[in-house]
């Protein structure tokens, strides 16, 4: 029963950020690939004019 | 000095409110991070970057520094955004913890009610949630920030909008087991779904097993963590909701010509004109077409609508001018207060009377409420007065076709809302206001008021 002692919900998810951040190497690849594959087919994105980047100061973000 | 029933979660310091002002008191623990924080000017970025809610010191001795946060106009909580709103809620938080990683800092909760809106964007509110980074430490605030907002997002897309609110009824957040439930197969390949969503609800609850591994086993350098938030940022900036609106297209094909339109925004124009408002509320302001035109005269809007998809445009719409607040809000059920109790997070009504608009318009509404939902013209008249003393009401007589429409869905029971007329209107609302003018709008089977709260 000890061992399912309510702790802190967050621990379990720190200990599998590891995994979670390989995924994420594998999704921006994958997005960056689709993104390459349309501009060679000449597909624009679709602009939201709401984007968060166009509506906020991401300028000095870097 | 009184502590502000919300502030008692963070052991650094609370909220609290002396002479009708807000003011942050931080306790001697969190002095260090917050020098560091003031000497590397984090704090001022984030200021320049209207990421972070300015503040400004006004006290210091041994027990404890004062700041005095700027104002909010209106706050508003998660389950009053709409969709866009809580994407763009949900980015900032990612942006923020991006670059406080950049700079050896890092958030130490992601709860989506440290978010609100101010001059039209989402903002932090919390100056204490900023803790320094510890050497490849993964994120703890991870899994709060995937029940508070990649959770409601995703149910969102796959329920419809109600799910925006979910965290009215779950105010620690959304369960990722939850969530899972009601995601595809797929989702289990997707790179982005599967490990915040499938492989988090496994650790939702933490074990003394997983508590002792922590200290040694949980790494994550610097860069895989900002790596893991970008994708996230991406995949949640690509979500999109598709939902059908009762009103979003209303001004397309409602029972007014281009020229009745016309008449009622310039009449509102013109006694707005002769009034000076610097405030007003908009309420069942559908996207905010009548509110919006007034952005000229007024210091701040707040617009509210049943309707996500009209709350949504009106953002989308509103975003840079800097005066408007949008929420998604039912005026037969508004925001309850809610947490321990029922102190944490103000009712939407108690918000709205603090706020204290010069003016609330309240046009093509009066008729829902009325026959909709069956609330007697004295209600309506003593719940318009408690915000502000003009009043702006526009009343669709019985001829109108949304009145007809509205009526015929009565059936048997038409008659019992015979009373359904502008003179039982006016006498009922001349019991709170006065009557200053009123207007029939041209072509339309619809009058204008314009009342004045009785005051004493």
């Amino acid at each position: 029963m000890n061992e399912l002692l309510y702790i802190d919900p967050g621990i379990g998810a720190m200990l599998a950020q590891a995994g979670i951040a390989a995924a994420a190497g594998v999704a921006i690849f994958y997005k960056t690939v689709l993104h390459t594959v349309k501009s060679w087919l000449g597909i624009q994105p679709k602009k939201d004019k709401a984007d968060f980047d166009d509506v906020y100061d991401t300028e000095k973000d870097n | 000095m009184q502590r502000h029933p919300s502030s008692f979660r963070d052991p650094s310091g609370y909220v609290f409110m002396d002479q009708g002002k807000l003011y942050r008191k931080i306790l001697p623990s969190y002095f260090e991070t917050y020098d560091q924080l003031n000497d590397q000017g984090i704090y001022q970025s984030l200021f320049d970057k209207a990421w972070l809610i300015p503040h400004e010191e006004i006290s210091r001795d041994d027990q404890s520094i004062i700041i005095c946060p700027q104002k909010i106009e209106l706050i508003t909580y998660p389950y009053e955004w709409s969709f866009t709103q809580y994407k763009h809620a949900a980015q900032l938080t990612l942006r923020i913890q991006s670059f406080l990683l950049k700079r050896n800092c890092s958030l130490k909760d992601a709860s989506a009610f440290n978010i609100s809106f101010y001059q039209g964007k989402a903002i932090h509110l919390d100056t204490l949630s900023i803790e320094p980074y510890q050497q490849d430490q993964p994120w703890k605030a991870l899994l709060q920030f995937n029940q508070h907002f990649l959770g409601p997002l995703l149910l969102a897309q796959r329920q419809g909008s109600h799910a925006l609110k979910s965290l009215l009824y779950r105010i620690e957040g959304v369960p990722l087991k939850e969530v899972k439930s009601h995601l595809g197969l797929l989702s289990r390949f997707h790179p982005v779904l599967y490990p915040h969503v499938h492989l988090l609800a496994k650790t939702e609850v933490g074990t003394l097993q997983q508590h002792a591994q922590v200290q040694d086993k949980a790494t994550l350098n610097k860069d895989s963590q900002l790596k893991m938030l970008k994708a996230l940022d991406l995949y949640i900036g690509d979500m999109e909701m598709k939902e059908n609106t009762e009103w979003s297209q209303y001004y397309d094909h409602t029972n007014y010509d281009e020229d009745s339109f016309q008449e009622k925004k310039d009449l509102i124009a013109s006694w707005c004109q002769e009034l000076q408002p610097k405030t007003i509320m908009d309420v069942g302001g559908n996207d905010g077409t009548f509110g919006r035109q007034l952005l000229n005269q007024l210091e701040h809007l707040v617009v509210a609508d049943i309707d996500q998809p009209a709350i949504d445009q009106c953002y989308k719409k509103s975003i840079q001018t800097g005066k408007v607040t949008s929420l998604v809000c039912d005026l037969s059920q508004p925001s309850p207060g809610l947490g321990f109790e029922n102190q944490e997070r103000d009712a939407l009504i108690k918000r709205w009377e603090e706020f204290a608009p010069d003016a609330v318009l309240a046009l093509a509404l009066i008729h829902h409420l009325s026959l909709g939902n069956n609330l007697p013209f004295e209600m309506t008249a003593a719940f318009f007065a408690r915000f502000s003393p003009y009043l702006i009401i526009e009343f669709p007589h019985r001829e109108d076709s949304w009145v007809q429409f509205l009526l015929d869905s009565k059936r048997d029971a038409r008659h019992l809302f015979d009373g359904y007329h502008v003179s039982a209107f006016a006498k009922a609302y001349q019991q709170y206001f006065k009557l200053i003018k009123s207007t029939p709008i041209k072509g339309t089977h619809r009058t204008l008021f314009l009342f004045q709260r009785h005051e004493g």
